[in-house]
């Protein structure tokens, strides 16, 4: 099996890739010196993908109940004979998985006894083993999953911003689905999500750390050959018709917390992007969110100093294939006059102009902190597959960064932080 | 492994140079080392907040931040540590390698900004900015009471506070509302002078460094005046045996109960049979093969999560997991029968043993990251028992079942605690 080398001299990383006929893309990324060796499968399949035309023409379109994705995830982790933590155990391993929107990662870290670790990653993920009896205790689990989530007051703000911010795409839905919609997944579900979306061809693997590539690959295209799958057709995803405008201005909730806790988010105008395009689209707006609520520039000291902010505010900006928002958010004494201090924030930027200094600055600072995340091996790996779903080179970030120019953000600061376009979500506390 | 070359300064100040070309970046550690106490905690986490708002050459945040981001974005951060008894105030400088930002010499000028934040702090009339120190003393007040929005980690601090509420270790990482109240800047101020003056100061460097340039560049940080004068901070105090179990419920707002577990291990870090403890804690509840994990979640469905630790300078154990309260009884049979199970020495040859292969891939990985070599030499020092991974792996591997059997003997439980949803009041006994 040949192999691809792709070197990026500013990273000063090497990584091997192949793409097995029929199979998934392998990405391997060696490190020496590194005990840990860090292994990741993913499928391209996510809380999003609820529904869809399973593989073959003329087949129905399906829709799942929410949390399938993640239910599935947790299942996967048993097989005939128990669960398969002891035998990642057996070789120190140490296994876990997530799901996302978009997509659901399986993986290990281990130091010893790689290739018989990788080799179990291998099988469990491509071995489904569903009965009644395991999904109806697997519920038990994942409601005190949802219940925890339920407490978690960072969480129900956010989905509740994207409940207000979108009406009928699925990104609106928890990503563990609910304690009713969960109790509604069978297994005959799980088996027909599985075969249509843990085909090879809808998934990738990333290995990192003092490993061989050649090795790996082989590994990879003896576990295939073993194995039949159907032809491949790239499955149809169905995302309802999603519009322009936000679904609801505000959601309010209470919880036990001690203060407000705040999200703004700016829904994105949809336009299909993948690839470097989708990659400079989310480095210009997150440089642009920088350059207005970054703490380097005065409304953050002002609000801070003010007490209507603290070290925990952020702001970032989510680009996905089938959506997009910024989001910003944080604790706060006083929800409603944070809300009209950083919509004012914008139309000061907005009326002054962005400024020189602080672009070339907030570039630097990119630069900067992405080659210092690339100290981190899970970093790098989680990353790499999430961008390439995408259709992006997670390298790439370095050039892509290089040519963003002031006038590209001038222009999405007008085209993306339109006040029509925002919703607001606040947890209260109780009284 | 990466070894330690250490050097210590006429004037109580140990430096640890962790030379290896690992990373992408060069990481920079100060220690200053201070008892945790109920009457100082409060102004010692408020330090690093006021420290951070500005020095004599930036005096503002803002002034601080653009010039780290004019050094790519470099991580300057003052922060408070509790391990222990121990209340440590945190310094770090992150920097990535000059190499990649060609005709910058970013360690150097990180390295100054350091110097700056620690000893040149920005003042008025002498002391801290008014408005610093009392802007600071809100979003603390903020901090301290914000615990509760986190309700796995608020569980878990509200057993530790009643378990050990007459002892040092009680005292909250951020103080107490009602201790933060009368510090001015003129209290504070002097505090830190004297801080900085007498208690002891640790300095930790990793990555790609040159050793002798980098001792020189190190020392220039500590140009103020140190006393020689006080001796080292007290012991922590470990070994108890609780009279009865104590039990505290609460009740709140929420949907999902929490139960804690607070156990007494009698084990210190620095003793010769922390590593059996190790291997206990790990059987029980370290890892998803432990016995919690798969009694608790895989076989009753009761939680998603049900975990042990360990504080290891303390000595004590927390469990905790998240359930429905109606399933209170069932959780907390479940879980102390577990604890028996090891007393009773029923431990598989399996738990053993992947317990053990566990433990050694997590010490096996500390030099991975420059964070966690650094943290794990500071354990060492704050213990005195300063010692390699390599010691550690070699002592888990010998380690025998009754070796386990052994410290599970010293366990002893201490405080039951358990956040409660208020729908269910009277339900639990």
């Amino acid at each position: 099996m040949e192999l691809t080398i792709k070197e990026n001299i500013v990273l000063e990383e090497k990584v091997y890739s192949a793409v097995l006929d029929g199979g998934p893309a392998v990405y391997v990324l060696p490190r020496e010196g590194y005990n840990k060796k860090y292994a990741i499968f993913s499928t391209h399949f996510g809380s999003i993908d609820n529904t869809f035309r399973a593989a073959g023409d003329g087949e129905e379109k399906m829709t799942l109940p929410d949390g399938v994705a993640h239910f599935l995830e947790h299942k996967l982790f048993d097989d005939e004979e128990g669960n398969i933590f002891d035998r990642f155990a057996a070789y120190g391993a140490s296994p876990n998985a997530f799901t996302s929107f978009t997509h659901t990662t399986y993986l290990f870290s281990c130091t010893d006894f790689f290739l018989e670790n990788f080799r179990l990653l291998l099988d469990f993920v491509q071995t489904p083993y569903f009965t009644e009896e395991s999904v109806a205790k697997e519920q038990g689990i994942i409601q005190q999953e949802i219940r925890m989530y339920e407490d978690n007051p960072e969480w129900r703000v956010f989905f509740n911003l994207l409940k207000a911010l979108y009406e009928k795409h699925p990104v609106r839905n928890d990503i563990a689905g609910t304690v009713e919609s969960i109790s509604r997944i069978t297994k005959d579900i799980l088996y027909q999500c599985y075969n249509t979306f843990y085909h090879p061809r809808n998934m990738a693997l990333f290995v990192i750390g003092n490993v061989s590539p050649q090795e790996i690959v082989n590994e990879v295209a003896e576990s295939i050959s073993r194995r039949t799958f159907p032809p491949f057709s790239e499955m149809n995803r169905i995302y309802p018709k999603e519009k322009a405008a936000v679904n609801e201005k505000k959601i309010v909730e209470k919880l036990a917390v001690s203060q407000p806790v705040f999200n703004l988010g700016f829904k994105d105008t949809y336009t299909y992007m993948e690839g470097q395009q989708l990659l400079f689209r989310e480095l210009i707006t997150e440089l642009l969110l920088e350059m207005i609520f970054g703490r380097s520039e005065k409304l953050y000291t002002r609000l801070y100093e003010e007490g209507l902010i603290d070290e925990h505010f952020f702001s970032e900006y989510t680009a996905e294939l089938s959506y997009g928002y910024t989001l910003l958010g944080g604790r706060t004494k006083d929800p409603e006059r944070l809300h009209e201090e950083l919509l004012a924030g914008i139309r000061g930027i907005k009326k002054e102009g962005l400024k020189r200094d602080s672009f070339e600055r907030h570039k630097r600072k990119l630069r900067g902190e992405f080659l210092r995340s690339f100290n981190s091996l899970e970093f790098i790996a989680n990353n790499y597959l999430a961008y390439r779903f995408r259709k992006i080179d997670f390298f790439e970030v370095i050039d892509v960064l290089e040519k963003i120019r002031l006038e590209d953000l001038q222009k999405r600061l007008d085209e993306h932080l339109i006040e029509d376009l925002h919703a607001i979500s606040i947890v209260y506390p109780f009284q | 492994m990466i070894s330690l070359e250490s050097k210590t300064l006429s004037k109580k100040i140990n430096i640890h140079l962790l030379p290896t070309r690992k990373f992408k970046t060069v990481l920079v550690s100060v220690f200053l080392h201070q008892t945790l106490e109920k009457d100082l905690a409060s102004q010692t986490a408020l330090l690093p907040a006021v420290l951070e708002r500005g020095t004599r050459e930036y005096p503002s945040f803002r002034d601080l931040k653009i010039k780290l981001e004019e050094l790519y974005g470099a991580e300057l951060r003052a922060d408070v540590l509790k391990k222990g008894e121990r209340h440590i105030l945190s310094f770090s400088l992150e920097v990535i390698n000059d190499k990649f930002a060609p005709g910058e010499n970013l360690l150097q000028q990180g390295l100054s900004m350091l110097k700056n934040l620690i000893g040149d702090p920005f003042l008025e009339n002498g002391v801290f900015k008014r408005e610093y120190v009392q802007q600071e003393k809100e979003q603390l007040v903020k901090e301290i009471q914000g615990l509760i929005n986190d309700k796995v980690n608020y569980a878990l601090e509200s057993c530790v506070q009643e378990m050990c509420s007459g002892e040092r270790f009680g005292v909250f990482k951020y103080g107490s509302i009602e201790d933060l109240e009368p510090i001015s800047p003129e209290s504070l101020y002097s505090y830190y002078r004297e801080l900085l003056r007498n208690n002891p100061i640790d300095v930790f460097v990793v990555g790609e460094i040159e050793p002798d340039k980098t001792f020189a560049l190190v020392q220039d940080i500590f140009d103020f005046p140190r006393d020689a004068g006080r001796g080292d901070l007290p012991p922590v105090e470990v070994y108890r045996i609780p009279k009865e179990v104590r039990f505290k419920e609460e009740f709140l707002p929420v949907t999902q109960g929490k139960l804690t577990l607070g156990y007494r291990i009698n084990t210190s870090y620095r003793d010769d049979d922390y590593v059996d403890m190790l291997l206990y804690n790990g059987i029980l509840g370290g890892f998803p093969h432990s016995k919690l994990f798969q009694n608790v979640r895989e076989k009753a469905s009761l939680a998603y999560y049900a975990f042990s630790r360990l504080e290891k300078h303390k000595g004590i154990q927390l469990i905790g997991s998240g359930i429905e309260a109606e399933n209170y009884e069932r959780a907390l049979e479940i879980i102390q029968e577990q604890v028996e199970e090891l007393k009773k020495g029923n431990i598989t040859h399996e738990e053993m043993e992947y317990t053990k292969r566990g433990l050694i891939s997590q010490y096996s990985i500390i030099g991975d990251s420059p964070y966690s070599l650094v943290s794990f030499f500071l354990d060492g020092l704050i213990s005195q028992r300063e010692t390699d991974v390599e010691y550690f792996i070699g002592r888990i591997q010998d380690i025998k079942e009754a070796d386990v059997i052994e410290a599970s003997r010293k366990v002893c439980l201490d405080t039951i605690y358990f956040l409660c949803p208020e729908d269910r009041k009277g339900g639990i006994q």
